[in-house]
């Protein structure tokens, strides 16, 4: 097991490393210095190749890639012109609250979705399990930015339940927490996008399982229905979910980015929002880099998970 | 005799499904006293495992009791509410399905799930209902049962994980057994093995046991008595000898009939029932079984016969016939109820006439084939660490028209080496030849027409035929990739394999979702015959079917082998259905041909140890015979064909082994014209003379290479 864990991180290492090299080569392509960006587009070619020099732009393209690679390792993701910091420290600050949006979210999609699938599996083709259907797909077909304004409409302008967005009082993870009435809208967007797609594999995998053997036999044991369904069923169904779950993760990063921004509450997703306005592309860069390693990580976890879950999965 | 067990009477149930509804259980009565084991035989879909299904309250949804009661003692089981009813399952009454691996939970240990129900029911903490999970673990004699309880299905086999579903059946002490099909899935060996565990807890514990199955050889030895159900009905009812000796039904007759016997003589055609059994949603009026009976008159169409005849022997029949069909043409020399196979219209209805089997040298040889499969580990680089013997060593030779059968427990690589006959894999060592030539040496072009000369039959008449496919372009598609004749050409040689296989000409315009699973198994062999090959290989072609379907595929294939004077290779774990279909057959034990001879030879003078206990496990539909067999034949299960024994591979199963066993691989040796065996202590005296090199092979005839 540890050797399988071993050898998957070295794999992770490879990925992320062709990852970023594509994405630094792309973004040099587009755009080779930043000078521009810093002293503005009026400045003069002087100004811009003394600001290169200064700063190692002119160096060859695979030079500067390794002396960012050198930069990775020791957590060093370069610096924001723009933003005056260093992207290092800009993260620091914003992982956090972002980490809680996206886990909030993931932790109350499951708790909607896994019931409900099973609750649609067990009572397929009736009414309830047709409406859930329709809502799924609805949920489903929606951007998260259009289901943020409805609900921002519904429970924040018109119920007045809910603030409409964030306050700035929110600096830290911390607060975040303990704020949990700011916070409610924007995990409950997020959440909902995900309980479509969760609770429709939840559904079909629970119906497969269903009609397995072994839940008639689990009956002809003298289980009760419930007894069946928490102690059989709930087990083997979930095993896709779980690939599913993995697999959302990163994506659940790219969610952040629209509902942080409609939310206004600073997270990893409006800092990246704003580096592309602002071309600050060691920001673009090291988002795109947090991305491939949460995709790398997810899949592992998933994985792990996986084999934890089901006896018959054995990873070495 | 007390009061029984357990009593159902005039029980009726119905299914409802969106678009109709379905009656599978049609007023059923029978009764089954304490240590008493009852035989309920039928077909699938003939309701037997809903009736079972009905008496523990589990029907599917929309699935309900409507007419009758089922007595559990003096206690009514109709109507009892679900939150009683619970009490009674897997406490008073429990059941084992019959496929271990999809009944039992993959993510829970065995300890738990058989501990289960003893918890459940008995209110014991978690470790007495272990102690008592370790107790009936023992019972059903599961091999070191202690270490096995934190064990998961997937870590055991076949015929283990059964013994622990009986274990969990057991845990509670039942009063009722319901045995739903408990040794179909599994190697006629290990079959014998569940069946004497059954046999030997019945007895101990005094249950009353249902023994549901679709095997009349199972029941035979096993039950006092024995129901025949056909499409919902009990349509026969009688103490088993009775049964077996004077049937008075004629599905009764047929089904027996129908089934290839060991003793039987192959030449004779099986008698088969012709058709499908009814649709239960639509069943017909009168006498269900009437469309296909070939005593049907009038009255049986219009009114249905009720049950009856003397208390003991009952049955459902307007014109009963009198005992077994066999023995009445053995006595008087004619088939007087044979059902022949419709008489093909294609002009190859001329039979060849017998097969004439000397002259030419042999169509196809296999000589010392090897194949391995790799068992690789790592993860980034594959390394081989291991190998699955598949084929080890096998050399054996087929002549023209001639028919030679494969049999062995799964895993024997009986399959392997037909993959190997026919091209599909390739030899890791040793020849495949055919005509003289390696052809599946060959490359491109060449190869492509080579592969023509041999054609394949698979198992499972769902999954190889192409479902998007209809018949015509299943069957024209290896005639458009050989590139043989023109479009009307391949038509009409379709249309003429249609008529062959007996399937009427508008099929050819339809799906094989339309079709029943003996019509798609006609589909299946009209397609390996399009390219008219030398050789066919037909990998176990019947075990996917029900038992009167079988026989006449199996009729059918017969008379195909005759007529084209065709060579082919049958494989198949039923060493009846090969003995019927070839004339002469191999043993294979672990990728090893352990003995070859004719079915006679194997049949009545086996001369390895693993034939005669092949045979000796085989169920056989005659009470006298089956009660005369008690005790295991054979012990243990195939050891892992990873690392099979030294010497000879049979040895640690073998009752005879002794040292040299271990030490020495046994050489073929001759023990009849074309019969030969592998065994250092063999059951019959081999013939005075030097053992054969080891790539030479029946009758004698060159091992010229």
């Amino acid at each position: 097991m540890l050797g399988y864990i071993v050898r998957r991180l070295i794999t992770a290492v490879i990925v992320v490393l062709g990852v970023t090299a594509v994405s630094f080569a792309i973004l040099h392509f587009l755009s080779p210095t930043p000078a521009y960006a810093v002293l503005g587009t009026k400045a003069t070619h002087a100004a811009v190749v003394s600001w290169n020099k200064q700063h190692g732009y002119d160096r060859p393209e695979i030079v500067q890639f390794f002396s960012y690679l050198g930069n990775l390792v020791q957590l060093n993701f370069g610096y924001s012109y723009k933003l005056n910091q260093s992207v290092a420290a800009l993260f620091n600050e914003d992982v956090g609250r972002s980490a809680y949006l996206s886990g909030a979210a993931l932790v109350l999609s499951l708790i909607i979705a896994v019931p409900l699938g099973i609750a649609q599996a067990v009572k397929r083709n009736s009414p309830g399990d047709y409406a859930a259907t329709a809502i799924n797909f609805t949920l489903y077909s929606m951007p998260s930015f259009f289901l943020g304004l409805i609900l921002i409409q519904l429970f924040a302008l018109d119920l007045n339940i809910f603030p409409v967005g964030v306050g700035d009082n929110i600096t830290t993870a911390w607060q975040a927490i303990t704020h949990p009435r700011q916070l409610c809208l924007p995990i409950v967007t997020l959440a909902l996008l995900n309980v479509a797609s969760f609770s429709r594999y939840m559904r079909s995998s629970a119906l497969d399982e269903l009609a397995q053997d072994y839940i008639r036999l689990a009956r002809a044991k003298g289980l009760s229905e419930r007894a069946v369904l928490f102690r059989h069923l709930l087990r083997n169904a979930s095993l896709p979910v779980i690939t599913l779950v993995g697999l959302s993760i990163p994506t659940l990063l790219a969610g952040n980015l629209l509902i942080e921004y409609l939310f206004n509450y600073s997270g990893l997703g409006l800092l990246f929002y704003n580096a592309l306005g602002n071309e600050d592309y060691n920001i673009l860069l090291a988002y795109v880099l947090v991305g491939a390693i949460l995709t790398v990580l997810g899949n592992l976890i998933a994985d792990l998970a996986i084999a934890t879950a089901d006896p018959r999965v054995r990873l070495d | 005799m007390a009061a029984p067990a357990l009593k159902v009477e005039n029980l009726s149930t119905e299914i409802r499904l969106s678009r109709a509804t379905v009656q599978p259980v049609g007023n059923v009565s029978l009764e089954i006293g304490e240590g008493e084991t009852l035989g309920l035989v039928g077909e699938s879909g003939c309701g037997k495992s809903m009736l079972g299904l009905s008496v523990l309250g589990l029907l599917p949804t929309g699935g309900h009791v409507t007419e009758g009661s089922i007595k559990l003692g003096d206690k009514e089981l109709v109507g009892l509410p679900e939150r009683e009813l619970r009490r009674i399952r897997g406490n008073d009454i429990a059941m084992i399905f019959q496929d271990s691996l999809s009944s039992l939970n993959p993510t829970k240990s065995i300890g738990e799930q058989v501990s289960e129900p003893v918890r459940l029911h008995r209110g014991v903490s978690r470790k007495e209902a272990l102690d008592r999970a370790l107790e009936v673990l023992e019972l059903v004699g599961l091999p070191r049962p202690r270490e096995r309880l934190s064990d998961y299905p997937h870590q055991l086999s076949g015929g283990l994980r059964q013994r622990v579903m009986i274990a969990i059946a057991l845990a509670c002490e039942p009063r009722v057994l319901l045995a739903d099909e408990p040794t179909t899935a599994l190697d006629v060996t290990i079959q014998a093995q569940i069946l004497s565990v059954l046999d030997d807890l019945e007895q101990r514990l005094g249950m009353a046991t249902l023994l549901v199955t679709h095997d009349m050889g199972v029941v035979a030895g096993r039950s006092r008595r024995i129901n025949v159900m056909y499409a919902g009905r009990i349509v026969e009812t009688a103490p088993s000898e009775e049964l077996f000796s004077s049937m008075r039904h004629p599905y009764t007759q047929s089904l027996l009939g129908s089934i290839p016997r060991l003793e039987s003589d192959p030449g004779r055609p099986l008698l088969s029932i012709p058709g499908l059994p009814p649709d239960l949603t639509d069943p017909p009026q009168g006498c269900r079984f009437a469309p296909r009976c070939q005593f049907a008159t009038d009255q049986c169409r219009a009114q249905e016969p009720p049950l009856s005849g003397d208390s003991d022997h009952k049955f459902a029949c307007w014109h009963p016939v009198d005992g077994p069909a066999v023995a009445v043409s053995a006595s008087t020399g004619t088939r007087v109820s044979v059902t022949r196979e419709p008489a093909p219209a294609g002009p190859a209805a001329t039979v060849a006439g017998p097969v004439v089997q000397n002259g030419a040298g042999p169509l196809l040889e296999v000589v010392n084939a090897v194949r391995e499969y790799p068992v690789t580990a790592g993860t980034m680089l594959k390394r081989k660490v291991n190998s699955v013997k598949a084929v080890s060593d096998v050399t054996l030779q087929v002549r023209a028209g001639e028919a030679v059968g494969l049999v062995g427990e799964s895993g024997c690589g009986k399959t392997s080496l037909g993959k190997l006959i026919v091209g599909i894999e390739k030899p890791d060592g040793g020849q495949i030849r055919i005509a003289g030539e390696e052809i599946f040496r060959k490359r491109g072009g060449e190869l492509r027409r080579a592969r023509r000369t041999v054609q394949m039959m698979f198992q499972d008449p769902y999954g190889s035929l192409d479902p998007r496919m209809r018949v015509r372009a299943i069957l024209r598609e290896p005639l458009q990739i050989q590139g043989v004749g023109s479009t009307r050409e391949q038509d009409d040689r379709v249309r003429g394999l249609l008529s062959e296989v007996g399937l009427p000409l508008n099929a050819l315009e339809r799906y094989p979702h339309e079709f029943s699973g003996g019509q798609r198994q006609r589909i299946a062999l009209a397609r390996a015959l399009t390219l008219e090959p030398r050789i066919m290989v037909a990998d176990e072609p019947v075990s996917a079917l029900d038992v009167s379907i079988r026989s006449q595929v199996l009729n059918l294939m017969k008379r195909l082998q005759t007529e084209r004077n065709m060579a082919s290779v049958v494989i198949s774990h039923d060493l009846a259905v090969v003995k019927y279909l070839a004339d002469r057959i191999g043993v294979m034990y672990l990728g090893k041909l352990v003995e070859v001879g004719t079915g006679d030879d194997i049949y009545r003078r086996p001369a390895h140890p693993y034939t005669e206990a092949l045979i000796k496990t085989i169920p056989v539909p005659d009470p006298a015979v089956e009660q005369a067999k008690r005790g295991v034949a054979i012990r243990g299960e195939l050891p892992s064909p990873i690392n099979p024994p030294s010497g000879c591979r049979f040895r640690t199963r073998c009752p005879l082994a002794q040292e040299i066993c271990a030490q020495v691989e046994p050489p073929m040796r001759r023990f009849g014209q074309s019969h030969q065996a592998a065994c250092h202590f063999p059951l019959q005296t081999p013939e005075p003379e030097l053992p054969l090199a080891p790539s030479g092979d029946a009758a004698g005839s060159a091992s010229g290479h």
